[in-house]
């Protein structure tokens, strides 16, 4: 009995301890820390070589990267936080966008240079009540990749801008019939992540939910239309490869991918001809899709002084242009296709134009939403009786509207 | 003779779904990315490379880490065999008030995932001023919920220890301890072998706690280290991930061939039959 | 309490009695000192912080934590998640136990054979153990694919495969067997300890006796060697509950919840959905599970592990 009450109390100090001791303030030299997914060896340079750059002026200000696993980023982030020691600095994925912005657990961005400049389109998702809360260093519209040995191979033609979707359709199940590899692939959906079907659904005039967030999408007519569409390309038109089973396109197993352009850099070893084109025009004509990072300062942070004025430096024009050629900017100026191309050698200027610049211009971020893990969960369970080859369309769309509604506007 | 063959055919069949996909790890850490996931997956690379175990110690201080997980996971065991055999035995063979109770107590320690209480441990260790140190990745194994598994495995097999062993040693007029140290420990030899695997092992593939804990590439442990080879898009570069395991599998393997000695060889060296 | 006993035990010693039962019982205590304090430093003060938690809505992001009593317990029993969420569970780890133990011992018996090359086969059987887990998951991630490995080697024998990770009762199966397949070596291991600890003698006069292969298994093998089957299953029931990795690669809980173990469940709480306090409601429950089952094992001990009676 005693060991236990002893135990409590130890338990209660300790935790008193470990609260307390983010709170002091510091002074003499300031140690920043900021997390991030990415361990690439050039982009630790880039990085490392800004925050010396920034050294130069504020001597006691020094930065330390540190790359957490991509897959478990954000739960390994949170964990940090919850046991007291928040990072100074964290990259943010967009579909963790509206549960950091609007939880308070970011530090406004009032201070970030020239930010007049900014894409309209890119900064919606990291916003609350028109103020800043990351900034978004890597904005990446999804484009179409295209095997054009595997589409001549068909006796197919290769696509260009304006396509539709009924063409792609027919492009990928003509591969697929004829030689044997997969049509077409929405990367990184793997009939889990749906999220990225918000680059199918788009061509609908679709949405997962409303503009507000409040009134779920699923069961809307242009919905079940697109999900129809999809549905029927796989099960009948055999265009995508069916449930449990993968195509990889950077390995030459399918003939196009739906995916971010920054996965270009996968091409580079060339073992086969390939094309980036803009997404296929849908009933409802062109639209793209950006995928977002984002950049921002932790309340919780001892420094966040200290943090959100390297973040200013880290992001102005001048380190925005060095980003650039890693991250799509969202920046205006940065974004013509002749900047752009000099940092992403592997694509053409007018891919840059259709794709990125123009994308990005006009793209619809990813669905997103606050508490979107748990909606995804949802969405991904009810989707599962979709992808069987007898499903019914609006029965499942119908259902997932009821899991997800409770969630969306409690 | 027929038997034999019998015997072989199966242990034969039996080792297919065992050694498929060690003999992929192997084989794709030599091939270039786009070969890896080509389908279906190719026996032997076309054209092998050792560029990716190039790459392994070009990107990360990887030797360094190398070092780092072997450090730890061998205090580690040392530690855990030592806390693990003296509670095992006092669990076993010695008869003391309230031995069974606290034996069950300890033994739901094992149960817990350690998912439930890295918060709590982390805000510990946090308030110790202990985190980006190597000591939670110590402490914690060698006499926490960790070691539990080896104290049992000991316990089980000071268990099964005949009685007249005590007996003899007391005619001899050993006391405990030298009861403990000259007969118990060395008749034990099959289950350290065991304990030491397990808990080699079990240091040597942590990857919740590392990832928690740590946060300079200079102190990572090798599971750790495997995730930082990523593209510039946070995509996993998979041939030089499969070589970075591929190394970080063969110590292992060689610590198993070694301990295996320890429990197969057995009784034959303790000198009971002597 | 331990801790109390040894240090009066350790003053008491100065005065020099110590001797016989006294003396077995302070060396009992001092021995299990360091594993007894571990366990309460590293796992039992953070499961009571765990205990606090539960009591309390934390939002990690918001930096909130406030008291809301039994909240997050109402929540627990109205969880439409959570009956099939435990079914899952009981399921998957029934389904492990059995099969890891039997293919571990069948195993173990194979390889204690007197046969050349045994040393070989004991490492391929051992090799997986050692092998990255996220590697291992991928390449029976492909295996098991509509048209991958394990199908194409069915339809050699003339029979339709299931699509096995998209199924329900299927998948379930296939994370099952893809986890026995990577750690059956441990337990591999611990039986062929065992088994060498059984003296040959026995064997010799049950042979004379007549008694046949089977029967001298079943009545010589089995009683000896039953105190590591009660730390296998033990430790194989510790480790069902905590496959996690396996799940979020292979079906991430998948198709609809039908491999959301209890495990996964409470990490997507507490780590992916940002409710802490929610997660620690299920450790507990978690917890009260484990404590439940290992004192139900440890109770039946006594009527099958020949050492304990």
């Amino acid at each position: 009995m005693r060991i236990k009450v002893t135990a409590l109390g130890l338990a209660g100090a300790l935790a008193l301890a470990a609260c307390g001791s983010s709170a002091e303030p510091q002074d003499g030299p300031v140690s920043l820390r900021m997390t991030i997914w990415t361990g690439n060896e050039a982009h630790l340079k880039l990085f490392d070589d800004i925050a010396a750059e920034y050294n130069k002026t504020h001597p006691k200000v020094s930065v330390k990267y540190d790359t957490l696993p991509v897959e478990t980023y954000t739960t390994t982030l949170t964990t940090q936080i919850a046991g007291g020691n928040a990072p100074d600095l964290a990259w943010i994925f967009e579909n963790a966008a509206p549960d950091f912005v609007s939880s308070g657990a970011l530090a406004p961005l009032g201070n970030l240079v020239k930010p007049e400049e900014f894409v309209p389109s890119t900064t919606k998702l990291w916003q609350k009540d028109g103020t800043l809360y990351a900034y978004p260093f890597s904005t990446s519209p999804f484009g179409v990749f295209v095997n054009t040995d595997l589409l001549k191979k068909a006796g197919q033609s290769v696509p260009a801008k304006g396509w539709t979707w009924e063409e792609a359709v027919k492009i990928a199940s003509a591969v697929q019939q004829k030689t044997g590899k997969a049509g077409l692939v929405v990367r990184d959906f793997d009939y889990k992540g749906w999220d990225n079907l918000a680059s199918v659904w788009g061509g609908w005039g679709a949405e997962a939910w409303s503009e507000d967030g409040r009134t779920c999408g699923f069961d809307k007519p242009e919905m079940i239309e697109a999900m129809g569409f999809l549905h029927k390309a796989i099960f009948t038109d055999k265009a995508m490869p069916a449930p449990g089973t993968t195509a990889d396109f950077f390995a030459g197993e399918a003939a196009m991918t739906i995916t971010q352009i920054s996965r270009a850099s996968l091409l580079k070893d060339g073992a086969f001809a390939w094309d980036l084109v803009t997404l296929p025009t849908g009933p409802k004509g062109a639209y793209s899709v950006i995928g977002q990072a984002g950049v921002g300062v932790l309340k919780k942070s001892r420094n966040a002084q200290a943090a959100a004025d390297f973040l200013a430096f880290f992001t102005n024009p001048a380190n925005s242009a060095k980003l650039a050629q890693y991250f799509p900017p969202p920046r205006q100026p940065l974004l013509t296709a002749d900047s752009l191309a000099r940092s992403n050698p592997l694509l053409k200027p007018d891919q840059l134009q259709d794709v990125v610049v123009d994308g990005i211009a006009a793209g619809r971020v990813k669905p997103s939403h606050a508490g979107q893990a748990e909606i995804g969960q949802a969405v991904r369970a009810e989707l599962d009786k979709l992808w069987q080859p007898d499903a019914d369309v609006a029965t499942v769309m119908k259902g997932v509207c009821a899991a997800i509604q409770p969630m969306l506007a409690p | 003779m027929r038997r034999k063959t019998l015997l072989y055919g199966l242990l034969c069949v039996l080792c297919v779904p065992f050694v498929f996909p060690t003999w992929w790890m192997a084989t794709s850490s030599l091939k270039p990315v786009s070969e890896i996931f080509a389908f279906p997956p190719t026996p032997w690379p076309g054209r092998p490379t050792l560029e990716a175990y190039r790459q392994v110690f070009a990107l990360q201080p990887f030797a360094l880490q190398y070092w780092n997980s072997l450090y730890i996971a061998l205090v580690v065991t040392v530690g855990t065999l030592a806390v693990s055999a003296l509670a095992g035995y006092a669990f076993a063979r010695i008869r003391f008030r309230g031995s069974n109770v606290l034996f069950v107590i300890v033994l739901t320690g094992l149960l817990i995932p350690s998912e439930v209480t890295i918060v709590p441990l982390f805000q510990l260790f946090h308030g110790w001023g202990l985190t980006d140190t190597h000591w939670p990745l110590v402490l914690v194994p060698v006499l926490g919920a960790p070691s539990v598994l080896a104290t049992f495995i000991m316990r089980q097999f000071f268990l099964v220890l005949p009685h007249e062993l005590e007996e003899a040693a007391a005619v001899d007029g050993l006391g405990r301890l030298a009861t403990f140290r000259r007969i118990a420990l060395p008749l034990a030899r099959p289950a350290l072998g065991a304990v030491a695997i397990f808990t080699f092992l079990h240091s040597w593939n942590l990857y919740l706690e590392p990832i928690v804990f740590l946060s300079s590439p200079e102190k990572f442990t090798l599971p750790q280290a495997l995730t930082q080879f990523v593209d510039a898009y946070g995509g996993p570069m998979w041939n030089v991930q499969l070589a970075a395991a591929s190394l970080t599998a063969l110590p292992v393997l060689v610590v198993f061939v070694l301990a295996q000695k320890q429990f197969v060889e057995g009784l034959a060296h303790t000198g009971l039959k002597g | 309490m331990a801790l109390s006993v040894a240090r009066r035990a350790r003053t008491v010693s100065r005065a020099g009695w110590w001797t016989g039962r006294r003396r077995d019982h302070l060396l009992g205590y001092l021995f299990v000192a360091p594993q007894l304090a571990g366990s309460l430093l590293f796992v039992f003060l953070p499961l009571a912080l765990v205990l606090t938690y539960s009591l309390n809505e934390w939002n990690v992001l918001a930096d909130t934590f406030s008291f809301v009593g039994a909240d997050n317990y109402r929540r627990l029993l109205s969880d439409p998640n959570v009956p099939s969420v435990l079914m899952a569970t009981g399921l998957f780890s029934a389904g492990l136990v059995v099969l890891n133990l039997s293919l571990a011992l069948l195993l173990a018996v194979l390889l204690n054979q007197r046969l050349r090359g045994t040393t070989v086969f004991r490492t391929l059987f051992f090799s997986p153990v050692v092998v990255s887990l996220v590697a291992w998951t991928i390449v029976w991630g492909f295996l098991l694919q509509d048209n991958g490995g394990v199908n194409a080697i069915l339809r050699i024998a003339g029979v339709e495969g299931p699509n096995w990770l998209r199924t329900g009762s299927w998948a379930t199966l296939s994370v099952i067997v893809v986890q026995v397949f990577k750690n059956v070596g441990l337990n591999m291991v611990l039986f062929l300890a065992a088994l060498q600890g059984v003296p040959k003698e026995l064997f010799e006069a049950a042979r004379l006796d007549g008694a046949s292969a089977w029967t001298r298994f079943r009545r010589i093998t089995l009683p000896m060697i039953s105190p590591t089957v009660l730390l296998t299953s033990i430790i194989t029931v510790a480790g069902s509950l905590q496959v996690f990795a396996q799940i979020a690669v292979l079906t991430q809980g998948g198709p609809g919840t039908s491999t959301t173990v209890l495990v996964y469940y409470l990490y997507q709480q507490a780590f992916q959905f940002h409710h802490f306090g929610y997660g620690a409601t299920l450790s507990v429950l978690l917890f009260v599970i484990v404590l439940a089952l290992t004192l139900l094992q440890w109770r039946m001990r006594r009527r099958w592990v020949f050492h304990e009676a």
